[in-house]
């Protein structure tokens, strides 16, 4: 009795934003060597719609493969809520039209978010609760982002991902671990809107970085702790990924770490001295949180012929991380 | 690494233009933005096994300081 992933999909909005739109909004800065280091060319924004409007879309792709009536469950990973309550999952499963005897719950994580959610819905099939989750993630930073703040405009993008996981005889999701360090809350977050502080219309703009300009209502990042934090954790984190599943570096088919740029992930890559073929690295869409990874590994399966265990590695705003092996032998 | 090597590969790392010694006063750099500091740190990490924070970065005037925050023990 096992566990694995039997499809995903994923969906941007149709406003597409290119370095070159950005270069016109900001034209004293050099795009091209962004473009070079951070890999990232273009990036996708809503403009009316919401995350759960994007979330719809790529659960109703992923249904014109899979049954929707066999949907046991749902999980819906976002920091993007329609509302501070209800839950989101609700209202998407009923948007969805999935069968009522669905449980359906919203957690909020962000670049770690994915992993998480694989290794929970393992755990609920696994221990014979369900059959088969829906797992979404779906995030639109671009509304949090200050409409001056060039560096996270440049490295968000807006998305969503739609993952099936059933029931198998055989277990195909392995072990999974997991990381928190909330000292380091204060490294990406959005301060104002919520319990601890109102939203508020006359917030004082600050600068930081490279001219960037944000309020407390906007979504900020300190870029090099963020980076630091996963130079200091990743690769050790990844070394005890590892361990837990009785496997070496060499047993690993690809590594898909959270896309979060591409001069961090090759960073990473060479701290944990992983070869260039055995690491994905696509920036496509931007850094879309949590729906990087189920967009690299549908991307990636596309070339999968035979049996290839992949390390799914999260990290990100929390701080938190998590992460696991799957095994995958199809396109999904 | 000689202090020389480590200016020379710092100013290929971090794609400088301009004139740069270990004078040159890194916050008047053209060059000298948040990408920059990405690069600085991972260039330092993966040469020197120390990581540089966002203060750490901030109160760098010139390279000088920043030899001296990985440690002169560490150039030959």
């Amino acid at each position: 009795m096992g566990s694995e992933i039997l499809g995903i999909e994923y969906v941007f909005p149709d406003k597409k934003v290119t370095n070159e739109d950005l270069s016109s909004q900001f034209p004293d800065y050099d795009f091209s060597k962004f473009q070079k280091k951070v890999g990232i060319s273009e990036r996708y924004v809503v403009e009316e719609e919401t995350a759960l409007d994007l979330a719809i879309k790529a659960c109703e792709k992923l249904f014109q493969r899979f049954d929707k009536n066999k949907i046991d469950f749902i999980l819906y990973c976002s920091q993007s809520p329609e509302y501070f309550l209800p839950s989101t999952a609700c209202i998407l499963q009923d948007k969805i039209g999935v069968s009522k005897n669905t449980g359906a719950f919203d957690f909020n994580l962000g670049c770690s978010g994915y992993t998480y959610g694989i290794s929970i819905a393992k755990s609920l099939i696994e221990s014979k609760q369900c059959k088969n989750v829906l797992l979404v993630t779906s995030e639109t930073y671009s509304r949090y982002i200050n409409e001056k703040d060039m560096s996270n405009k440049a490295i968000f993008g807006d998305a969503a991902s739609a993952t099936l996981i059933g029931d198998s005889s055989e277990s195909k999701i392995f072990d999974f671990l997991f990381g928190t360090d909330g000292s380091g809350y204060k490294k990406l977050i959005v301060r104002n809107g919520a319990s601890k502080n109102n939203y508020n219309a006359n917030a004082e703009e600050k600068v930081y970085g490279s001219g960037n300009s944000y309020t407390d209502n906007n979504l900020f990042m300190d870029g090099p702790e963020i980076f630091n934090f996963t130079l200091e954790s990743i690769p050790g984190f990844v070394e005890e990924v590892l361990e837990k599943n009785k496997l070496e570096k060499q047993d690993i088919d690809q590594f898909i770490y959270h896309q979060a740029n591409a001069f961090l992930l090759d960073t990473l890559r060479k701290r944990s001295k992983i070869e260039k073929d055995n690491f994905f690295i696509n920036m496509h869409g931007g850094n879309t949180v949590s729906s990087t990874i189920p967009i690299a590994l549908k991307e990636y399966s596309q070339t999968i012929e035979n049996k290839q265990k992949i390390a799914l590695i999260g990290f990100g705003v929390g701080l938190s991380w998590s992460g696991g092996i799957v095994e995958i032998n199809k396109k999904l | 690494m000689t202090k020389q090597e480590f200016l020379a590969e710092l100013k290929e790392n971090l794609e400088i233009e301009s004139e740069f010694n270990f004078d040159t006063k890194l916050q008047e750099l053209e060059e000298w933005d948040s990408m920059t500091a990405m690069v600085l740190i991972g260039y330092v990490s993966e040469n020197f096994d120390t990581i540089l924070t966002s203060d750490d970065i901030e109160s760098f005037n010139t390279v000088n300081d920043i030899i001296e925050k990985i440690g002169l023990a560490k150039f030959s």
